[in-house]
């Protein structure tokens, strides 16, 4: 993609009327119970949808949404309130809220904060597509299904739709913080369902980003996003259920970094560590993989889907390696969990909107490549499964996850062949990465479209990984 | 402050002058809707609290149909000014649509239920104090801390939220109502650290009388995280499995997706083309009713202002009805039950009906088989009816628990599953708008080993 100067002045625009005094006095009163800290959140998001099935634009969709969230931290506690109605008297109420769970008789002052300082830009975008109108956005959306439906008569049933949004943020603390992100989101996604003798399947596909229209022309057409999504459903037409029990699974580059996500990002988040609930609390520095993995999260990739350029508390984020060479080196921290653990903020402490408590969160998270080549990985194995597409997965503090696998194929003498369809995987995390027993040279990230959810939040996020071979995984089928 | 009474009038003036405005201004139907919520909630772990949230919010959407066009948008600014602006340009957007015969807001009709009734609301939950509600959590914890058996908590929580709904639209539908909810939950784990074991329990309710203890719940969570440890693997098999309620609760969640009338038409439901037909043992019935008073899918309308129903959805096997918003229902040439949420449908307490034995009596005629007490993933195909999940389980041998077992998946199809339930257990209860009791189906795959 053609990179514009990152070096420009976020668009930044503020909706919110209230004075720079206004905000430090608001500070004030959310320490005037003896906080140790107080922070405003401003929050402006506008909102885009639209949906294509039945051949036609079944419907558009804008949402406005405004609103503030004010955090008081006194200890281990958090106290928080927010209000989407930002007359100064409402907004003093969300601030006492917030105070109140302070109880100390020598209140702090704020300190006086200044305007933000100019940052480097991860995602400079040409044509955002908040800017453009609705007929060009709606030509890509017919693109994408008419691609789906155009590819095979037995494609029976096509739903294309593009959101698109940008969320203005300004993060304000009592440190003296002051920060802004410009955050723009675009995906296009498309559903198809194939049919034939009674059978139906869906196919999925999609792309998108922290970027703009452009990115539609120069990284991932509408057409391939239908014709994947096409191919997909044709694909698992032939698909068998996987036969169940415990043999070597080969997951592919890219879709299979849902595995680094779940098995391993997650209970690397600090606050299940501080807490010690995640099996890995008292593991740092410890090996807990094979010595050839290397894992990291990483914000501060350009245009991905999971990056920012601060994080919902302020914070510069950083490439935050997790796991080197089979050792435990990194959490993802926030703010909250990194004062209490006594160590430095990651800059991933992220929140779905105003209405939400920061907690520490993945972006981009992958395992960084190897050395085998992928195709002598998937001859060494003579009887197998290789896992190529996901609808998802889950994991517990204690390391169990599950993998839901939408489409893959059984490896017969080295050999991909029947294309099978709805496997799970499941296993416990340290047992799994100590089987990664070859890492392919061939890194790829999934689909730009992913959303995480942890405690009824959700995030956008990407993940990412070579082609990997684990020794012997229980794989759910017939 | 102003008093609820108030409150709503100035929310039904609101949306009335909305819809008026958005007709003068080209829109041939225009449906408007404000939700005005706040919530408190509190997180308590090992004793301290951990997060307090109190806040309110107000948001506004709306639809307009201009020559059978559709647009939507929502605001959470409700100044006159922006939601002028607003409808106006959805009404611009509306005209870039296509035209779509089987858009329009429904007919007019009556409420023949009376609202109040229902008994959605509980003015208890208002006079709550902040330091009762700390309390319950905080004693929820602390009960089950005392447990040797537990090493940790994932903490308590207790939770309150009051809604204000108010939906005006232009065929001269103009109604408002309140409800609330609460809600007590607790999280434990048990086990060694590289054998932990994990559950969460909790109770959620419209009125603040009927929601389970800080006693019972911390009972029932410490019973359901303890019987989990030192689990086993099983190798791979075909076995009876018991769902228990809460899995069935789960099983019938599946179940919604593929009766919805929107999957249906959207042909995603592995159900079209089987109205009338048999899909499920004689014994199984299943409905959706929204009038029960009191319960937590209960509404007096749906989002679209169609008074709800009871609605019989599967009786003696024979899928009879899908749950239908008003353009799915146009589509499927039936009528809307009154499921309308959003753009989309959604349960109000969507039910298997109970059966007559206990859960005891259906584990115990089971020789060799498993209850299944969690599922873990996203392994649910609505178009086929596969389902395939991690899970964990009781073992049970010669009609007894005999040990817990994880790291194995159940896989099956739902088609399949509801010809076969061979029992229904008595021990329905709606803690959840999707619910049914303990059943036994006769045979499911298990991977293990």
């Amino acid at each position: 993609m053609k990179r514009i100067k990152s070096k420009q002045p976020l668009p930044y625009i503020d909706h919110f009327g209230l004075a720079d005094d206004d905000l430090h006095r608001i500070l004030n009163i959310a320490l005037s119970q003896g906080g140790d800290f107080s922070e405003i959140y401003l929050e402006y998001k506008i909102y885009s949808f639209i949906n294509m099935e039945e051949d036609i634009i079944k419907e558009t969709a804008e949402s406005i949404s405004l609103g503030m969230g004010i955090r008081v931290i006194s200890g281990e506690k958090t106290g928080y309130g927010y209000s989407n109605d930002i007359s100064m008297d409402m907004v003093k109420k969300a601030a006492l809220t917030a105070a109140s769970i302070a109880s100390s008789k020598n209140p702090q002052k704020a300190s006086l904060f200044f305007p933000p300082k100019p940052i480097h830009n991860t995602y400079p975008i040409l044509h955002p597509a908040h800017e453009k109108s609705l007929e060009e956005k709606i030509s890509l959306v017919k693109s994408a299904y008419q691609a789906a439906q155009k590819f095979d008569p037995k494609i029976q049933k096509v739903k294309a739709s593009l959101l698109d949004l940008v969320q203005h943020v300004r993060v304000i603390n009592s440190e003296g913080l002051c920060a802004i992100d410009v955050r723009p989101l675009l995906r296009l996604t498309c559903f198809a369902i194939a049919e034939k003798n009674n059978k139906r399947e869906v196919g999925y596909h999609g792309g998108g980003g922290r970027v703009g229209l452009e990115y539609f022309r120069e990284e991932l057409s509408p057409e391939v996003i239908g014709e994947e999504a096409a191919k997909e459903s044709l694909h698992l037409l032939e698909a068998v259920l996987p036969p169940a029990g415990e043999m070597p699974v080969v997951l592919a580059p890219g879709h299979s970094g849902v595995l680094i996500h779940e098995a391993v990002g997650h209970l690397l988040e600090a606050d299940f560590n501080r807490k010690k609930t995640s099996i890995f609390w008292d593991k740092m520095g410890e090996c807990v993989a094979k010595s050839s993995l290397n894992i990291y999260d990483d914000p501060t990739i350009p245009h991905f889907r999971g990056s920012y350029n601060i994080d919902d508390e302020g914070t510069t984020p950083k490439k935050t390696p997790l796991i080197l060479e089979g050792r435990l080196v990194g959490l993802l921290q926030d703010k909250l969990s990194a004062k209490l653990m006594r160590t430095s903020e990651t800059g991933h402490g992220r929140r779905q909107d105003f209405t939400c408590i920061p907690i520490p969160r993945m972006s981009n998270t992958y395992i960084d490549r190897g050395e085998y080549d992928p195709e002598e990985i998937i001859k060494s194995v003579d009887k197998g499964f290789y896992a190529h597409k996901y609808q998802g997965g889950q994991v517990e503090d204690s390391g169990k996850f599950t993998f839901s696998v939408s489409s893959g194929f059984l490896i017969e003498d080295g050999k991909l062949t029947t294309p099978v369809k709805q496997a799970t995987l499941i296993g416990t995390n340290i047992d799994i990465l100590n089987k990664v027993e070859k890492i392919g040279h061939d890194i790829r990230f999934g689909l730009q479209t992913g959303t995480c959810g942890k405690e009824g939040q959700a995030a956008p996020v990407t993940d990412g990984c070579p082609t990997l071979k684990i020794t012997r995984m229980t794989v759910g089928g017939q | 402050m102003m008093s609820r009474a108030e409150t709503k009038q100035i929310h039904l003036d609101m949306a009335e002058d909305l819809v008026s405005f958005g007709r003068k201004n080209g829109a041939d139907e225009v449906e408007v809707t404000i939700l005005d919520g706040s919530e408190f909630s509190v997180d308590i772990r090992h004793g301290e609290i951990e997060n307090l949230i109190e806040a309110s919010a107000r948001s506004l959407s709306l639809k307009v149909i201009k020559e059978q066009k559709t647009a939507y948008a929502s605001s959470s600014d409700l100044s006159e000014e922006s939601l002028q602006k607003l409808i106006s340009s959805a009404v611009k957007r509306a005209e870039l649509s296509s035209p779509d015969n089987y858009a329009g807001l429904p007919p007019k009709q009556k409420i023949a239920h009376d609202i109040d009734a229902l008994n959605l609301f509980d003015s208890q939950i208002l006079e709550l104090s902040p330091e009762k509600k700390i309390d319950l959590a905080q004693k929820t914890e602390h009960i089950a801390l005392q447990d040797k058996r537990i090493i940790n908590s994932h903490g308590s929580s207790f939770e309150t939220r009051v809604i204000n709904t108010t939906l005006v639209n232009s065929h001269g539908f103009s109604h408002a109502y309140n409800e609330t909810y609460c809600g007590l939950s607790l999280g434990l784990q048990a086990g060694q650290t590289d054998e932990i074991v994990e559950d969460y329990w909790s109770s959620s309710k419209r009125h603040f009388n009927q929601l389970d203890s800080p006693e019972e719940i911390a009972a029932k969570c410490i019973e359901r995280t303890v019987r989990q440890l030192h689990p086993r693997k099983i190798p791979t098999q075909r076995v009876p499995v018991v769902f228990e309620s809460t899995m069935t609760s789960w099983l019938m969640g599946f179940l919604f997706a593929c009766v919805s009338g929107v999957s249906v038409y959207q042909k995603t439901s592995f159900l079209q083309d089987k109205l009338g037909k048999k899909i499920a043992d004689d014994r199984i019935s299943i409905y959706d009713d929204g009038l029960i008073p009191e319960l937590l899918g209960t509404t007096p309308f749906d989002s679209e202002g169609v008074p709800t129903q009871k609605t019989v959805v599967v009786e003696q096997g024979i899928l009879k009805n899908y749950l239908c918003n008003t353009y799915a229902a146009k589509k499927l040439k039936l009528a809307s039950t009154g499921s309308a949420e959003g753009t989309g449908v959604a349960p109000r307490n969507f039910y298997l009906n109970a059966g007559s034995t206990t859960p005891e009596q259906i584990i115990s005629s089971m020789d060799k088989g498993l209850i299944l007490i969690r599922t873990l993933g996203h392994g649910l195909n609505p178009v086929t009816g596969d389902m395939s999940r991690g899970a964990y389980g009781l073992w049970v041998e010669k009609g007894e628990i005999a040990y817990p077992v994880a790291e194995i998946t159940i896989s099956g199809n739902l088609g399949e599953i509801l010809r076969t339930i061979e029992m229904i257990g008595n021990d329905l209860q709606f803690r959840s708008p999707v619910t049914g009791p303990t059943i036994k189906i006769q045979e499911l795959m298990i991977a293990g080993t």
